[in-house]
C-alpha cells in the first residue's frame, strides 16, 4: 500500500509514463462506495474528507489519449496530504499563512491543497501558462499573485518550477520562504505534531479572479462559506445521489473546476474523472468519451466549452458514443446563449444526449461558486423579452407579437436556501421583477473580503451583508435571469477578462500615459466579443504607430490569449467623467461612432486588426 | 522513421499557417504568429492538434510560452520530435 502512495504521490514517475507493471495493476475508482453516502454534512473540508477517506471512491486522471495515469481515491488522498502536511509543519509557518499551489490536473495539487488545510494553512491556486509568448508577462502575474496573497510557501510540478523561480526574484514581500516541487517537497522530513482541527470561521483558501499584473484580487472564503456553498450545490441544486460519478476538464484554479468539480464530489463520497484543460482543448471528443466508458452523470463547462464540442468533434465519432447516462450538464461561467446548447443538443442527441440533462446555473467565486441553479433534469428554459422595452425602459417584457425584435435570456432558477438575490438600480434601490439593474446576493455563502484589499472589499460588499455581483439582470416569477455584465468585464471565448487589466498593461508602454487608455468589448460577426483598445496617442509617424500598435496586441494576446483591436486617438478624444475618471460605456459609443461614420477611421480599425 | 529536419517542419509549418492567414502575406520563419498571423484560441487548438497528430508529439503548454515567431514553433517542434526517439 505504502509503495503505490509514493508512486502515485511522485510527479517524476507520472511523467516518465508508461510503466507496464503500474499501468496493468491500476484501476479506476469505483462509483457505487462501500461507505454510506453523507452529503456535506460536515463542518469543514478536513471533516468531509475524513469521511469520504473511509469509503473506496476518489479521483482519477487519464491523458489525452484518454488512458488512466493516475488514481488517487480519497483513502490515499488523505494519508498523502498528512505526510505532506508533516512536512509543511517543519517550515516553521504560522496557522493562516498562505500556500501558493500552481494548479495543474494532478493529483499532487489536490494533495497540497489538503495538506495545506491539515496543517491550518491556506492555499490559493495559481494558473498555469496558457498562451503563446507568455513567457514574461505570466512570470509577472504569478509575482504580483504571491505577492497580492502574501505568500510564504510556493510550489508548482516540475514542468512550471522554472517560472516560480523567476517569480520569486524580486519580490516585493518578504514574506516568502521556501519554494519548490512536490517531490522537494517530500525530502523534507515529517514533523510529528498533532494537528489542531479548523474551525468553520477559519479562512478555508483563497480564490484569485483575475490576470492583472498590478492588482490581482484574492477573494478569501471561509470553512463555513464553503461548506454552506457545497451543501447548496449538492443537496440542492444536482440532488446527488449515490450512483452519480463526475466527470471534468475545468482548471483546478478556477472557481467551477475546484469548487465545483474537486471539492463538492469529495464531500458527496463520488468519483471523479479527470482531464486535463489542454488535453479536453484540443480533443473534446475525450470528455464525452470518458462520459459515455465510465458512465459519468455529472459534468459541468462553460457554453464555450460545448461549442468546442459541436465544432470539433465528428458526425463518425457520435456513434461510439453513449451519453444518455449524463443526467446533470451543468452549464455557468458566462453569459449562456441558447444557440450553444441547441447546437450541441442537434449534435448529440444522436449519442443519446438528453437535453433535459441541461441544468443552467450562475454563480461567482466571491460567492464561494454557485448563487442559484435551475430545476434539475427541467432543461433549459428560457425567455423572449422585447428589444425595444429592455433598451428603452430596462424592462424585460415577454415579446408579444411574432415579428418584433427580442433577446432571448436562459433562466438560472433560485437562489440556493439560505441564499436571497436583488436586483437594484444605479442608486441602491431595490427593483420590483422584470426591472433589469444590478444583481446583488446575500447568504451564507458570501466571501469575507479580498484578502489584504480594503479598497476593492468596500467596494463590492455592500451595507447589510450584500455582495454587488457586477453582474446585471432581472428576476421574473422568483427566477433570475442575466442580461449581462457592467462594462467593466469582457467575456471572450469563456474567460472573464477585466477591462483595467487590459488598461492597466496599455499603460505600461512608454508612450501611453495613465488613464489615457479604454478597454471594452463589442459584438462582432455571430455574436463573438472582439475586444477593443483604444489609446490617445501623440505620436505621428506611421511606423512609430504601427509599432505600438504591435506591442499592445501581442502584450494582450501574451496575457489574455485573446487578438484585440487597438485603435489610436488623438488626445483628449476618450471621454471622461466629471471626476476626471474614463468613462468605459462612453468610450465604447465613441468608438462604435466613429467606426460607422469616418471610413479612414474604420480603414485604420482594420488595419491594425490584421 | 523518416528523418526529419528543421527545413522540413518549416516548410509544413508555412503551408498549414498560409490557411490562416491574409493571402498577401507571405510567411517566413520571422513571421510573428500573434501580431501577423493573428491566431485566435480555435485556430492555435487546430494547430496544435494537426503538429501532434502529423510529428507524433505532445506539445507542452509551458513549452509554447517562449514560442513568437514561425521559427520559435518549428523549433520547438524539431526539439520534442528529437526527444521523442
Amino acid at each position: 500500500m505504502s509503495s503505490t502512495i509514493i508512486k502515485l504521490g511522485d510527479p517524476l514517475m507520472q511523467e516518465s509514463g508508461s510503466q507496464p507493471s503500474s499501468k496493468l495493476s491500476m484501476a479506476a475508482t469505483p462509483t457505487i462506495n462501500t461507505l454510506a453516502q453523507r452529503l456535506v454534512e460536515f463542518d469543514t473540508l478536513i471533516d468531509a474528507l475524513e469521511y469520504a477517506a473511509d469509503g473506496a471512491t476518489g479521483y482519477n486522471f487519464y491523458d489525452a489519449k484518454g488512458e488512466l495515469r493516475s488514481v488517487l481515491s480519497y483513502n490515499t488522498l488523505k494519508h498523502n496530504a498528512l505526510s505532506a502536511a508533516r512536512r509543511l509543519s517543519g517550515l516553521g509557518l504560522a496557522r493562516g499563512d498562505r500556500v501558493a499551489l500552481i494548479a495543474d490536473t494532478s493529483p499532487e495539487f489536490i494533495e497540497l491543497f489538503f495538506a495545506c488545510r491539515y496543517a491550518g494553512l491556506v492555499p490559493f491556486a495559481m494558473p498555469i501558462p496558457v498562451n503563446l509568448g507568455s513567457h514574461a508577462i505570466y512570470v509577472r502575474q504569478l509575482r504580483s499573485m504571491l505577492e497580492s496573497g502574501q505568500a510564504s510557501i510556493a510550489i508548482a510540478n516540475v514542468d512550471y518550477f522554472g517560472f516560480i523561480e523567476e517569480a520569486a526574484e524580486g519580490l516585493n514581500i518578504d514574506s516568502l520562504q521556501w519554494i519548490g516541487t512536490p517531490g522537494q517537497l517530500n525530502k523534507l522530513s515529517e514533523v510529528d505534531t498533532v494537528f489542531q482541527p479548523s474551525l468553520p470561521e477559519e479562512t478555508a483558501y483563497l480564490q484569485f479572479t483575475s490576470g492583472s499584473t498590478r492588482m490581482p484580487r484574492g477573494v478569501v472564503i471561509t470553512e463555513h462559506a464553503l461548506m454552506c456553498n457545497l451543501r447548496g450545490i449538492v443537496r440542492n441544486g444536482l440532488k446527488v445521489r449515490a450512483t452519480d460519478r463526475c466527470a471534468s476538464w475545468l482548471p483546478f484554479y478556477h472557481d467551477m473546476g475546484l469548487v465545483g468539480l474537486v471539492l463538492s464530489p469529495m464531500a458527496a463520497q463520488l468519483s471523479v474523472d479527470y482531464l486535463a484543460t489542454r488535453d479536453f482543448a484540443i480533443r473534446p471528443l475525450q470528455w464525452l468519451k470518458l462520459i459515455s466508458r465510465n458512465r459519468c452523470t455529472i459534468a459541468f463547462s462553460q457554453p464555450f466549452g460545448l461549442k468546442l464540442c459541436s465544432l470539433r468533434v465528428r458526425e463518425s465519432d457520435l456513434k461510439d458514443l453513449d451519453l444518455s447516462c449524463w443526467r446533470a450538464a451543468g452549464i455557468g461561467a458566462e453569459m449562456i446563449r441558447p444557440e450553444i446548447l441547441r447546437n450541441f443538443a442537434d449534435k448529440f442527441s444522436a449519442a443519446g444526449f438528453d437535453e433535459r440533462a441541461f441544468l443552467p446555473c450562475y454563480g461567482l467565486a466571491e460567492s464561494t461558486l454557485a448563487v442559484s441553479f435551475s430545476n434539475i433534469s427541467q432543461g433549459v428554459m428560457s425567455l423572449r423579452v422585447d428589444t425595444k422595452t429592455l433598451v428603452e425602459k430596462k424592462m424585460a417584457v415577454r415579446v408579444q407579437a411574432e415579428g418584433r425584435k427580442f433577446n432571448e435570456f436562459v433562466n438560472c432558477g433560485r437562489p440556493l436556501p439560505g441564499h436571497t438575490v436583488k436586483i437594484v438600480d444605479e442608486n441602491g434601490q431595490e427593483l420590483p421583477q422584470m426591472m433589469v439593474g444590478s444583481i446583488l446576493v446575500k447568504g451564507g455563502s458570501i466571501m469575507t473580503g479580498y484578502f489584504n484589499n480594503h479598497e476593492e472589499t468596500a467596494k463590492t460588499l455592500k451595507p447589510g451583508g450584500w455582495l454587488d455581483t457586477g453582474d446585471i439582470g432581472f428576476i421574473l416569477d422568483g427566477d433570475l435571469y442575466i442580461t449581462g455584465r457592467r462594462t467593466d468585464v469582457i467575456i471572450v471565448n469563456g474567460r472573464n477578462i477585466r477591462a483595467q487589466d487590459i488598461e492597466e498593461l496599455a499603460e505600461q508602454q512608454p508612450e501611453v500615459r495613465s488613464r489615457e487608455a479604454s478597454a471594452f468589448g463589442i459584438s462582432g460577426a455571430d455574436d463573438a466579443t472582439i475586444v477593443v483598445l483604444v489609446v490617445e496617442c501623440r505620436l505621428t509617424s506611421v511606423e512609430e504607430r504601427q509599432s505600438l500598435i504591435n506591442r499592445l496586441q501581442q502584450m494582450v494576446y501574451m496575457a489574455f490569449g485573446v487578438n484585440c483591436l487597438v485603435e489610436l486617438v488623438p488626445p483628449h478624444t476618450l471621454p471622461r467623467t466629471s471626476s476626471g475618471k474614463l468613462s468605459r460605456s462612453a468610450a465604447r459609443q465613441g468608438f462604435l461612432q466613429r467606426a460607422k461614420m469616418t471610413d479612414q477611421i474604420s480603414v485604420a480599425v482594420h488595419s491594425g486588426d490584421r | 522513421m523518416v528523418d526529419i529536419n528543421q527545413e522540413d517542419i518549416l516548410r509544413l509549418l508555412a503551408q498549414r499557417l498560409a490557411s490562416f492567414a491574409n493571402p498577401e502575406l507571405e510567411i517566413t520563419p520571422d513571421t510573428n504568429l500573434i501580431t501577423q498571423l493573428a491566431i485566435d484560441s480555435i485556430k492555435l487548438l487546430n494547430l496544435i492538434m494537426e503538429l501532434e497528430d502529423h510529428f507524433d508529439i505532445s506539445i507542452p503548454l509551458n513549452a509554447l510560452t517562449d514560442v513568437v515567431t514561425v521559427r520559435d514553433l518549428a523549433n520547438l517542434v524539431y526539439k520534442l520530435k528529437l526527444d521523442s526517439k
